[in-house]
C-alpha cells in the first residue's frame, strides 16, 4: 500500500517538475509547479510528519504559488523571455542533472541512512514545540526577532504616506 | 403549442417504457451482476453475527425486516456513510440547501418583500428544486477562446476543496469523516487552495470581467487569511491542542468566546471576506463587473460554484461553533430511547413486532448533533444577517481593514491569550480546567 502510494506520488512529483520546467506556457508551468509542491507535502504525510505536510501545503501552495502564479499573469511572456532554442543546452542539463542525482545519490546511500529504524512510533508535534521551547530556545527567539521584524517591515512598507483621501477609512 | 414532442401519444410511450425496462434487465443480469460479482470477490467483506456477509445473505437478510436493522447499524459505522452521509457530505449539503432558501426568505423579510412565493404553493417551499432543475437542465457554454482544461476543472476542484473542508468539522462525539492529529492546520491548508482556483478559473474565461474580479478575490482572500490564522491561534494556546475535536472537548465548561472575544470578532470578520459575502462581495459585485469572476459559468457549473460557495459557508460557521462556541457541548436535553421498545418490542393490537439492533444513534451523538446544528443555524443566519443591512466596502477599505486593523487585533488577542496563561488562569494546568 505505502509502496504503491510512494511510487504514485514520486511519479507525480517529479513528472509535474519536469513539465514545470519544460512546457510553453507559463500558466501551466505554475500549476505544475503547485502539484510538484503537493506531492512533497505528500511525501511528508507518508513519512509520518502531518505538521510540516500542512505547513507545506498551506504555505507553498497557498502563498508562495500564488505569489508565482499571480506575478505570471500581470506579465506578458514575450517581455521576459526571448526563446533561445538550442538543443546542446538541453542535452547539457539534462546531463548535469543526471550528475547531480548521481552524486547527492551516492552520498546519501554511503551515509549509512539505511541502518536507520523505519518503525519508530511517530513523532508527535507537542514533543517539537517542547523542544523548541527548552534545547532550542535560541534558535526560536531568533526565529521570533526575525519574523516580528519582517512583519513590521511589512506593515511599514504597505503604510501609504501619499494616499491623501478623506473617503479613507482611517 | 409545445414543440418538444409533437406527435406524443400515450401508448408509444407505455411501450417504450416496457422496452426500456427489458433491455435494462437483459444488460443487467448478463453484464452487470459478472461485473458486481467479480468486484465482490476483490473486497473483504464484513463478518456479521459470526457469519461472513456473501450478496446473497445480505439478501436474504433484506427480506426479513427484524434482521435488516442490524445490517444498518453495521453500514452506519462504515466510512463510506461518514462521507457521503452524516457528518460529510450529505448532512452538509442539506444545510447548505436550506440555507440558500432561508436566505432570499430572510433578506425578503429584512426588506419587506416577499421573496419566492409561487413555487409549490405555501411560502415557495420548492423554489430552490426549481433552481435547481433549471440549473441542470440549461446548457453549459464555454467562451471560445477560453483554456478548457482549467476551466472544466475549476468548479469541480472548488466543490472538492470545499468538501474537504466540510470533512474536518467534528459534528458529534466521534463524528468526525477526518480526524487528524493537526486539524487546524489542515483547515489552514484547505483555505490556501481557493484563491488559487478562483483566480485560474477567472484567468481561464477570458473575458475582463472575471479576470478583474479573480484579482480582486485573490487580493481579498491573502489579505484576511493572515488575522484568519492569528485569531485562532489564541484558542490553540489556550487548549493546548491542534485537534478540532480535543478543542471541543477542552471548553466543556467554558466557551473560549467568553476569554478571546477579540478573537472570535476577528475571525468573525474574516469570514466574511473568505466567503466573498457582503460587506466584502467585491470579487462577485454584481453592479460593477457583472457577476466577478462566476461571469462565464453556466448550467451546472454554476450550480457547482453555488454549492462549494454553500458548503463553505456551512464550514465556516461550523468551524466557528467547534472554536469558539463549543461544538458539541451542551445540557443533555434529547430523551432517552425508551426501554420498553428494546426489550418488549413494539405490540400494535395482536401483532407483536421485536426490533434487534435498536437504537441506531446513541444519546450522546444524538444530543450533540442536536445542540451543534442549533449553534451552527445561528451562526449562519448571522452570516447572512449582514447582506440586508450593510453595502459593500471599496477595496482599498477592504485591504486596509484586512492588512491593518484585523493583524493588530489579532496580535492583542495573541497577547490576551498568553497572558492568561502565563498567569496560570488558562490552559493545561490552569486554575479553571
Amino acid at each position: 500500500m505505502v509502496d504503491s502510494v510512494f511510487l504514485a506520488l514520486s511519479v507525480l512529483t517529479i513528472g509535474s517538475a519536469i513539465v514545470a520546467l519544460e512546457i510553453r506556457s507559463l500558466i501551466y508551468g505554475s500549476i505544475a509547479l503547485m502539484i510538484t509542491l503537493s506531492g512533497v507535502a505528500g511525501f511528508f504525510l507518508l513519512l509520518d510528519a502531518p505538521f510540516v505536510a500542512m505547513f507545506q501545503l498551506s504555505v507553498y501552495v497557498g502563498s508562495i504559488a500564488v505569489l508565482i502564479l499571480f506575478t505570471v499573469m500581470l506579465v506578458r511572456r514575450e517581455l521576459i523571455f526571448n526563446k533561445v532554442e538550442d538543443k546542446r543546452r538541453r542535452y547539457a542539463g539534462i546531463g548535469l542533472m543526471l550528475a547531480l542525482m548521481l552524486g547527492m545519490g551516492t552520498i546519501i546511500i554511503g551515509s549509512g541512512l539505511k541502518t536507520m529504524d523505519t518503525n519508530s512510533p511517530m513523532v508527535d508535534y507537542k514533543k517539537i514545540g517542547e523542544d523548541f521551547l527548552t534545547y532550542y530556545s535560541p534558535a526560536l527567539i531568533v526565529m521570533a526577532l526575525i519574523l516580528a521584524s519582517s512583519i513590521t517591515g511589512a506593515m511599514t512598507l504597505a503604510r501609504r504616506e501619499d494616499a491623501i483621501d478623506d473617503q479613507r477609512a482611517d | 403549442m409545445s414543440t418538444i414532442a409533437p406527435q406524443f401519444r400515450f401508448s408509444r410511450f407505455i411501450a417504450s417504457l416496457f422496452d426500456l425496462i427489458f433491455w435494462v434487465l437483459l444488460i443487467f443480469s448478463l453484464v452487470g451482476l459478472p461485473i458486481v460479482f467479480i468486484i465482490l470477490f476483490y473486497i473483504k467483506l464484513p463478518i456479521i453475527n459470526g457469519q461472513l456477509m456473501t450478496p446473497y445473505l445480505s439478501m436474504t437478510w433484506m427480506a426479513d425486516p427484524s434482521r435488516t436493522l442490524p445490517i444498518v447499524k453495521n453500514f452506519i459505522h462504515t466510512t463510506i456513510f461518514r462521507v457521503m452521509v452524516f457528518p460529510g457530505f450529505g448532512f452538509a449539503a442539506l444545510l447548505a440547501a436550506a440555507t440558500i432558501f432561508v436566505e432570499r426568505k430572510f433578506l425578503a423579510k429584512m426588506q419587506l418583500r416577499v421573496g419566492p412565493l409561487y413555487c409549490g404553493k405555501i411560502e415557495g417551499i420548492l423554489q430552490l428544486m426549481g433552481d435547481g432543475f433549471k440549473l441542470m437542465s440549461k446548457e453549459i457554454i464555454i467562451p471560445a477562446k477560453a483554456d478548457k482544461p482549467i476551466f472544466w476543472m475549476g468548479p469541480l476542484l472548488f466543490v472538492g476543496a470545499a468538501g474537504a473542508f466540510v470533512s474536518l468539522i467534528p459534528v458529534a462525539p466521534g463524528w468526525v469523516v477526518a480526524n487528524p492529529s493537526v486539524g487546524l492546520l489542515a483547515v489552514f491548508a484547505i483555505i490556501g487552495f481557493f484563491p488559487i482556483i478562483a483566480v485560474l478559473t477567472a484567468w481561464a474565461a477570458n473575458s475582463k470581467w472575471t479576470f478583474i474580479g479573480g484579482l480582486r478575490a485573490l487580493h481579498q482572500m491573502v489579505a484576511f487569511e493572515i488575522p484568519l490564522i492569528l485569531s485562532l491561534l489564541g484558542v490553540v494556546i489556550l487548549s493546548g491542542s491542534l485537534n478540532l475535536s480535543h478543542i471541543v472537548e477542552s471548553q466543556q465548561h467554558f466557551w473560549w468566546i467568553t476569554f478571546v472575544p477579540i478573537g472570535a470578532i476577528v475571525f468573525f470578520i474574516t469570514i466574511f471576506a473568505e466567503l466573498e459575502r457582503i460587506p466584502f462581495d467585491l470579487p462577485e459585485a454584481e453592479s460593477e463587473i457583472v457577476a466577478g469572476w462566476l461571469t462565464e459559468f453556466s448550467g451546472m457549473m454554476y450550480g457547482l460554484i453555488q454549492l462549494g460557495t454553500y458548503l463553505k459557508l456551512y464550514a465556516f460557521a461550523g468551524l466557528f461553533v467547534v472554536l469558539f462556541l463549543g461544538g458539541w457541548n451542551g445540557p443533555m436535553v434529547w430523551p432517552p430511547f425508551p426501554q420498553d421498545i428494546i426489550t418488549n418490542g413494539i405490540t400494535i393490537g395482536p401483532v407483536t413486532a421485536k426490533f434487534p439492533g435498536l437504537p441506531l444513534f446513541d444519546q450522546q451523538m444524538l444530543n450533540g448533533t442536536l445542540w451543534f446544528v442549533i449553534k451552527t443555524v445561528g451562526v449562519i443566519l448571522l452570516i447572512l444577517l449582514p447582506r440586508g443591512v450593510f453595502p459593500r466596502v471599496r477595496m482599498d477599505i477592504a485591504l486596509h481593514t484586512g492588512w491593518y486593523k484585523l493583524i493588530g487585533l489579532a496580535f492583542i488577542n495573541i497577547f490576551i491569550a498568553l497572558g492568561l496563561l502565563y498567569a496560570g488562569v488558562l490552559g493545561p494546568g490552569g486554575l479553571l480546567q
